[in-house]
This record gives C-alpha cells, sequence and structure tokens, in this order.
C-alpha cells in the first residue's frame, strides 16, 4: 500500500481488511488504536466473535458479496465498546472489489456526534409537532363537548314542551351519525350531525300547546300552524356561524321536505334538499315506526321498512334508503343499546 | 451460558434506551438523547434456575429519518416493543412495527412496555386501542424513570424465550 494510501487511511480513521478463508481476514493497512484494543494487532485474524452488531453484519456482508453486487453495503452505525471508549462510533462496509472481498471499519468520530446533533434536532422537532397535534385535538374535543352540551340543553328546554323521549332524540344523533360513516364523511362531519339531528324539532317550542299537545287528530288549519316548526327551528338555530349550528339549522328547516318535492316548508326536490335533512327523514320515521307512543304500539321492523319502502322515490332519497338498508344492523344495534 | 437476542423496539423518545440503562446500569436521565445507529447490552438473568446471557440490542426508533432494519432482527429470540403512554402516535408505530416483526421472525415472544408510567396522568391513549392491544399481547405499565416493572419486563421476556 502506498504512503498517500496509507496516510489517506489515517486521515478517515478507517481500516481496511480483506478476507481470506474461513472467517479470517487480513488488515491491509496501519491498525488504529480502537481497532487494536477490540481486534487486537495480528495482520490475519478471525473476525468473527469479538463484535456482536459485526459478527450480524457479516452475514449480510457474504450475502452481498456472493451476489456480484458493485455498490458498498453499509453496516449503518453502531456502537462498540473498547477499552478506553465505552461507545465508540463505527460503521462497517463491504466492498467487492474484483475478487478481492473488502471490508473495511471506520470509527465516525465526530461525524457520528454531528449526525446525532442533527437527528437530536430533528426529533426535538417532530416531538414538538406532536404535542401540538395533541393540544389541538385536546382542544377541538374541549370545543365538542361544549357544543355537545349546548344542544343537549336546547333539545332539554324543548322536551319542556315536546314529548318526545330523549332516547328517540338520542338514537336520531347516533343513528345519523351511523349514515354519515357510511357515505364516508370526515369524523368533524360525522360528529357534526351527531349532535344537530337530535335538534331537528326544535322548532316545535314555538307551536301553541293547543295544537302542540292536542290529543287527538289536527284539523287543516291546526296543521297549517304545525307546519310552521321547521321554520322556527331554522330561525332558532339560524346565522350561527358554528359548522355544527348551521347544519342542525339546515336539518331543523328541511327534515319533512319530500324527495319528489310534495313536502314543507319550501317544497324543496330531491338533491336541493341538504343531504343532512334527508337522511333526518329517514332515520326519524324509522325510529318512530318501530317504537310505542302513547298513541300507539311498536310496529315490528319488517311491517315498519315496508311501509318505508313504499314511501321511497316520493318522501325518501331512494340511495340513502337504500344505504339505510344496506346498514340496518348497525341501526338495529343502536335501537338494542339505547332503549326507551 | 446460554445467549440470548432481544431487542427493543418501538417510535423514537418512547424510553427504549432509558429502559435498558436502568435495566442494566439502574440509572436514569431525564433528559432526552436520540440513538442513532444500534447500541448492544448485556445482561445475566435467571429463569427457573438457568442463567442466560441477554443481548439487548438497543436500536434507533421509527420516525420520518430512521425505518427499522430488518437484518438487525437476524437470530432474535423475542423483543421488547415499548409505547409512550403519553403519545397517541407511538402506539401506531408499535402496532406497525410489531406487524413489520412478525413477517420478519414470525411469532417470537414479545412484551409491550406501556411506559412514562411515572406520568399517568398524561397518558392520553385510546382506551379501545388500548383493549385490543391488552388482549392479543403481555402488557406491562412500566417506568423507566422510577424503575417500575422494569425488571419484570426483561424477566417475563426471557421467560418466554425458548
Amino acid at each position: 500500500m502506498s504512503t498517500i494510501t496509507e496516510a489517506v487511511l489515517t486521515k478517515l480513521d478507517k481500516v481496511v481488511l480483506t478476507y481470506v478463508e474461513d472467517g479470517y481476514f487480513e488488515r491491509e493497512n496501519e491498525a488504529h488504536s480502537w481497532f487494536l484494543e477490540i481486534w487486537g494487532d495480528e495482520k490475519k485474524f478471525q473476525l468473527i466473535g469479538f463484535s456482536e452488531y459485526l459478527d450480524n453484519f457479516i452475514v449480510d456482508a457474504i450475502e452481498h458479496w456472493n451476489s456480484g453486487k458493485v455498490e458498498v453495503l453499509s453496516s449503518g452505525p453502531f456502537l462498540e465498546q473498547s477499552a478506553s471508549n465505552p461507545e465508540l462510533p463505527l460503521e462497517a462496509e463491504a466492498i467487492s472489489i474484483g475478487t478481492s472481498l473488502i471490508l473495511t471499519i471506520t470509527n465516525l468520530g465526530e461525524s457520528y456526534q454531528q449526525k446525532l446533533d442533527l437527528l437530536q434536532a430533528a426529533r426535538h422537532n417532530l416531538l414538538s409537532n406532536e404535542q401540538l397535534e395533541i393540544e389541538v385535538s385536546k382542544r377541538t374535543a374541549t370545543i365538542r363537548q361544549r357544543e355537545a352540551e349546548i344542544s343537549g340543553r336546547l333539545i332539554y328546554a324543548a322536551g319542556f314542551r315536546d314529548e318526545e323521549t330523549g332516547s328517540h332524540i338520542n338514537r336520531i344523533g347516533l343513528y345519523s351519525a351511523a349514515m354519515g360513516r357510511a357515505l364516508g364523511w370526515s369524523q368533524f362531519a360525522v360528529e357534526d350531525i351527531c349532535t344537530a339531528a337530535p335538534m331537528h324539532d326544535l322548532g316545535k317550542i314555538g307551536i301553541p300547546d293547543n295544537i302542540l299537545k292536542k290529543p287527538g287528530k289536527l284539523t287543516d288549519e291546526e296543521f297549517e300552524v304545525m307546519k310552521t316548526h321547521p321554520k322556527i327551528g331554522a330561525e332558532i338555530l339560524g346565522d350561527s356561524e358554528i359548522e355544527m349550528i348551521q347544519v342542525a339549522s339546515e336539518i331543523a328547516a328541511s327534515h319533512h321536505e319530500n324527495w319528489d318535492g310534495s313536502g314543507y316548508p319550501a317544497g324543496l326536490k330531491g338533491e336541493t334538499i341538504p343531504i343532512a335533512a334527508r337522511i333526518v327523514a329517514i332515520v326519524d320515521v324509522y325510529d318512530a315506526l318501530v317504537h310505542a307512543r302513547v298513541y300507539k304500539p311498536a310496529m315490528p321492523e319488517e311491517e315498519a321498512l315496508e311501509i318505508m319502502a313504499s314511501l321511497v322515490g316520493n318522501k325518501f332519497d331512494p340511495e340513502l334508503f337504500q344505504l339505510f338498508l344496506d346498514n340496518i344492523q348497525e341501526m338495529r344495534d343502536i335501537r338494542t343499546n339505547i332503549l326507551d | 451460558m446460554l445467549q440470548k437476542k432481544i431487542c427493543l423496539l418501538g417510535a423514537f423518545s418512547v424510553g427504549k434506551t432509558s429502559l435498558i440503562q436502568r435495566f442494566v446500569s439502574s440509572l436514569f436521565d431525564d433528559k432526552y438523547l436520540t440513538t442513532v445507529g444500534v447500541k448492544i447490552d448485556k445482561k445475566i438473568v435467571t429463569v427457573d434456575q438457568q442463567e442466560i446471557m441477554l443481548m439487548i440490542w438497543d436500536l434507533a426508533g421509527e420516525d420520518d429519518y430512521n425505518t427499522l432494519n430488518k437484518n438487525h432482527l437476524r437470530g432474535a429470540a423475542g423483543y421488547i416493543l415499548v409505547i409512550d403512554g403519553t403519545r397517541p402516535k407511538s402506539l401506531d408505530v408499535g402496532l406497525a412495527v410489531h406487524d413489520k416483526v412478525k413477517e420478519a421472525l414470525g411469532d417470537v415472544p414479545v412484551v409491550v412496555a406501556l411506559n412514562k408510567a411515572d406520568l399517568i396522568d398524561e397518558w392520553i391513549l385510546d382506551a379501545d386501542q388500548l383493549a385490543k392491544l391488552e388482549e392479543k399481547l403481555p402488557v406491562l405499565r412500566t417506568s423507566a424513570k422510577t424503575g417500575d416493572n422494569v425488571e419484570l419486563l426483561f424477566s417475563e421476556l426471557a421467560a418466554r424465550l425458548q
């Protein structure tokens, strides 16, 4: 080896070894002190058995040499314990040059520390980002919780006048959320409809008691008054900048609109009816039919679904109704979990 | 003496190196020092009156800058999957690492360390995900800081090694 090559290898803190046979290697240049501390000063020596990490890498190196690949295979950095350094940063490389099978071992020295410092800074950044994400999601959860509480209190207030059960109202939110999930909505949108849907009948708070609580059938005139509850609900919930309240307002305004345009209050038709309202229209009828009320017994689900199927195209959005049927088991689970 | 290779795996900054330091040297440093590359420590444990030399491979954590080198797993008899209870992302990374290791090593013994138990009031792991994990794998709540369950963690794994 030329003096220049020797000097370069010394400068690079690198030791070059050539594979001889049977696990024996021959050192091609002067050994550095760190090398001698681990592998000794024999020129030809058995490499295996001194470094657990290198023993593992030799398996990859032999495979690499046998493959005839020309590129360099690096072991990546590893820390070895020598007599003078408990954490000596080394890196090995396997190279084939002609028929020579070469293994180099380099003391990474300062460059290891530099890499460590860089990665330390980068990982600190990653950690800060992660903590920021956690903080944002905690705050979002708090906002969601507040929204749900406000909506719950509104519904509670309305409950003093409307006789709908709390369980029915909760189920409407959960059925609607299930539909949102089935439609592939974002988690935010699903949470919005889950909180907003129970407020669909909030406008009933503005209907006089003699109509709202009338035990018998409403007269045409009384029914006209009753039909104003979507508008009242939309007014109570209108002009909000909060997305969930906007969804609630849409639902309150349009949950009595029909797919064919025969509904009220605006006579909206097809997809001009907001999708959240089309969903609530379906799940509200389902829940009302399959549960008992003071004025009627619970209907068997099969019969309820038959009635609902007959309303598809007139009252209900056909695609949404099919999606509802596709997810009927989830709806049943909600019913089982939230009993009247 | 029987020698067994085990690996500590998981996301970055979950406390893999700290757990090893606590187990091998009874030391703990609160400052986070990242690991670059691989460091191997040794410690003898006794299982059923038989001494086993554990060769403990501390592998750099998974993140945007480092992915698991499957060659480092060669010959591992088992591994400890470390998850930081205060970081939900470390659970996702841990589960992904677990899948990778299963693919590379097959069904070798594993024990999960839910680390940083000293900060349990700040834990924010998803309860369902945690319950599912506990159904599938042996899980111990550990703290490299206080030493809680650290000896048990390594001896549990050692007891499961073939």
